[in-house]
């Protein structure tokens, strides 16, 4: 979507960090508000979670990675 | 003619005004999913409260073809009422008579209901649902829209102000909620914005919907000109009813006391704040953890939701509550939620409301696209806005207030009244790993093993630093409370500061940064 804040499909970091846990697998169901992914930055395990239901189309990331701000964590189709 | 007669004659014509723009017009409005105007007065206020003046205003526009043309009530409904008895005044733009669109007539109903509310000292409710500039009337209602604006400044801060956008708001006419103090929207009801979608795509090309550039989510989520947004109107109407619960009529006045009650027992203070301070949490669960009956009122609840806001009461009394939301980008400030806090935090000060803030955060947000969005100025507003407010301040360290986080979170020395600690408080001029890395830089890198060096010296740092006992000793805190002791100092220090004086130095106003 040309509308980044609008987009509720592709879950991106807020903000450079590392992935601790992963907690979803591609064709996963999800509800809106399921933890997909933690993320530590900023002194804290963040809770990325689903913008809305619906089925994890990819999952870009596993723990250790490194991410930067921005990067294509997880979609959701 | 005898007296009966001419009351049959009001009567009749009273009638033909409630009819407002006429069956066909009506039928469109609830083809869109709208109430009438005047079902949503009905529905606001108390039951038979509503008093309508101005029901016979005409327009008196001439050019192109208007002066034959009959528009009830000049398309917008005045009146006074009441909200759970509390008095209010109120306007309500009548989309169904001309298309809401504002003239002369139809701006001048609104000031005068708008002169009414700031004399008589209530609160006012506008509702929104118009076209826009009625273009016939030409420059005559680009005036209109001036003289309401300027009445919006003028009652800022004196009497509540309330925007309910029920419809379109577009143009010029968006401005008059923005400089209200709290705006509503409705899902698929609401659009707001200042150039629509066609003159978007024809200057710049692009192509959006209404939905979009400026549906409620939109403003509830991304741009926070909304405070509070529902999925009907009906739901609307109980938002704004509970809403003037919790504010006083005007800035003179405290907001009405209720019966004090205890919080529900299901919220267990102690067990809300995690130990690890990498576990995030609900930092609404605290607030409920020490509101009267766990009730909390939130502002703003999509947008920049890194910090909270929102009422509540203790032992019956209105409080504003600001907190960090670990939950949410680990609670940072940022552009947004400075800004979110800053405003809600002069809003309480200017309608008698004490704060209570609640601190776990790690700081400011780092990024290039922060500091080149105005981090620094938008956070100077929060400084700004704590160091203005005069009414009693209490602020509650829950767990991490670090660097500049710290000292805007209504510390002590932006004249907190109160400041407690929880055991768990870490307050430091920075996280360990960033201090410890930089105090002892030369250690760590000329270690045999400089990465056990480091978290030696990073372990070093958080047994000495990351607690509150550092703040307490200087006397920056004034004591280190159990969490199960909150709401009761809490209560006590609502009660000492309910006499509080705070004087300042004259001046015509500040120049805070916006």
């Amino acid at each position: 979507m040309a509308y980044s804040k609008l987009d509720d499909k592709n879950v991106t970091a807020f903000i450079p960090g590392t992935i601790v846990d992963v907690k979803v697998k591609p064709g996963q169901e999800v509800k809106q508000g399921e933890v997909l992914v933690i993320l530590d930055a900023m002194k804290m395990h963040n809770r990325v979670i689903a913008p809305s239901a619906g089925k994890v189309k990819e999952v870009n990331v596993k723990p250790g990675d490194r991410v930067s701000k921005g990067y294509l964590l997880v979609s959701i189709e | 003619m005898p007296l009966k007669n001419k009351i049959e004659e009001l009567k009749k014509r009273k009638e033909e005004v409630l009819q407002g723009g006429g069956e066909q017009a009506v039928a469109k409005q609830v083809a869109m999913g709208k109430l009438t105007a005047r079902e949503r007065i009905i529905a606001l206020l108390d039951e038979d409260s509503f008093n309508e003046y101005d029901m016979f205003v005409e327009h008196d526009a001439r050019d192109f073809g208007m002066d034959g043309k009959v528009l009830h009530g000049d398309g917008v409904i005045i009146g006074t009422g009441t909200i759970y008895g509390a008095p209010v005044a109120v306007f309500a733009q009548d989309f169904t008579v001309a298309g809401g669109s504002l003239g002369s007539m139809h701006a001048r109903k609104i000031t005068k209901i708008m002169d009414y509310a700031l004399r008589m000292r209530i609160p006012l409710i506008g509702i929104n649902d118009s076209g826009g500039a009625r273009i016939q009337e030409g420059v005559n209602s680009l005036a209109g829209y001036g003289e309401i604006f300027w009445r919006n400044t003028l009652s800022s801060g004196i009497i509540p102000q309330i925007s309910v956008i029920l419809g379109p708001c577009a143009g010029g006419a968006v401005y008059s909620p923005a400089l209200t103090d709290f705006v509503f929207v409705v899902d698929k009801i609401s659009k707001m914005f200042i150039t629509g979608p066609e003159v978007i795509k024809s200057v710049l090309g692009e192509e959006i919907s209404q939905e979009d550039l400026g549906g409620a989510r939109v403003h509830a989520q991304i741009t926070g000109n909304a405070h509070f947004y529902s999925e009907s109107e009906y739901e609307c109407f109980e938002q704004i009813k509970k809403l003037i619960t919790y504010i006083p009529w005007n800035n003179t006045r405290k907001a009405r006391k209720f019966e004090p009650k205890e919080p529900k027992v299901n919220y267990n203070i102690e067990d809300i704040v995690p130990g690890d301070p990498k576990e995030p949490y609900d930092v609404r669960d605290v607030i409920r953890a020490i509101a009267d009956d766990s009730d909390f009122f939130e502002i703003q609840e999509k947008w920049a939701a890194n910090i909270v806001i929102g009422f509540g009461r203790l032992n019956g009394e209105t409080v504003g509550f600001v907190a960090n939301q670990p939950l949410v980008m680990a609670g940072v400030l940022d552009v947004d939620s400075s800004d979110k806090a800053a405003r809600f935090v002069r809003y309480c000060d200017a309608f008698n409301i004490p704060l209570v803030t609640l601190v776990d955060l790690p700081g400011y947000l780092p990024g290039i696209d922060q500091e080149h969005a105005g981090v620094i100025r938008h956070g100077a507003k929060l400084l700004y806005a704590y160091s203005e407010a005069t009414v009693p301040k209490m602020t509650v360290i829950l767990r991490k207030a670090y660097g500049g986080g710290y000292i805007a979170m209504s510390s002590r020395h932006l004249r907190a009244d109160f400041v407690f600690a929880w055991p768990s408080a870490e307050i430091a001029v920075m996280g360990p790993e960033g201090a410890a890395n930089i105090i002892f830089r030369k250690e760590i890198s000329e270690a045999p093993d400089p990465e056990a060096m480091r978290r030696q010296k990073v372990e070093e740092y958080k047994e000495k630093f990351a607690n509150p006992y550092v703040a307490a000793a200087k006397g920056y805190i004034d004591t280190v409370i159990e969490p199960s002791e909150t709401r009761k100092l809490l209560l006590h220090a609502l009660e000492v500061s309910s006499t509080k004086v705070a004087d300042r130095p004259w001046r015509k106003h500040g120049i805070p940064p916006f």
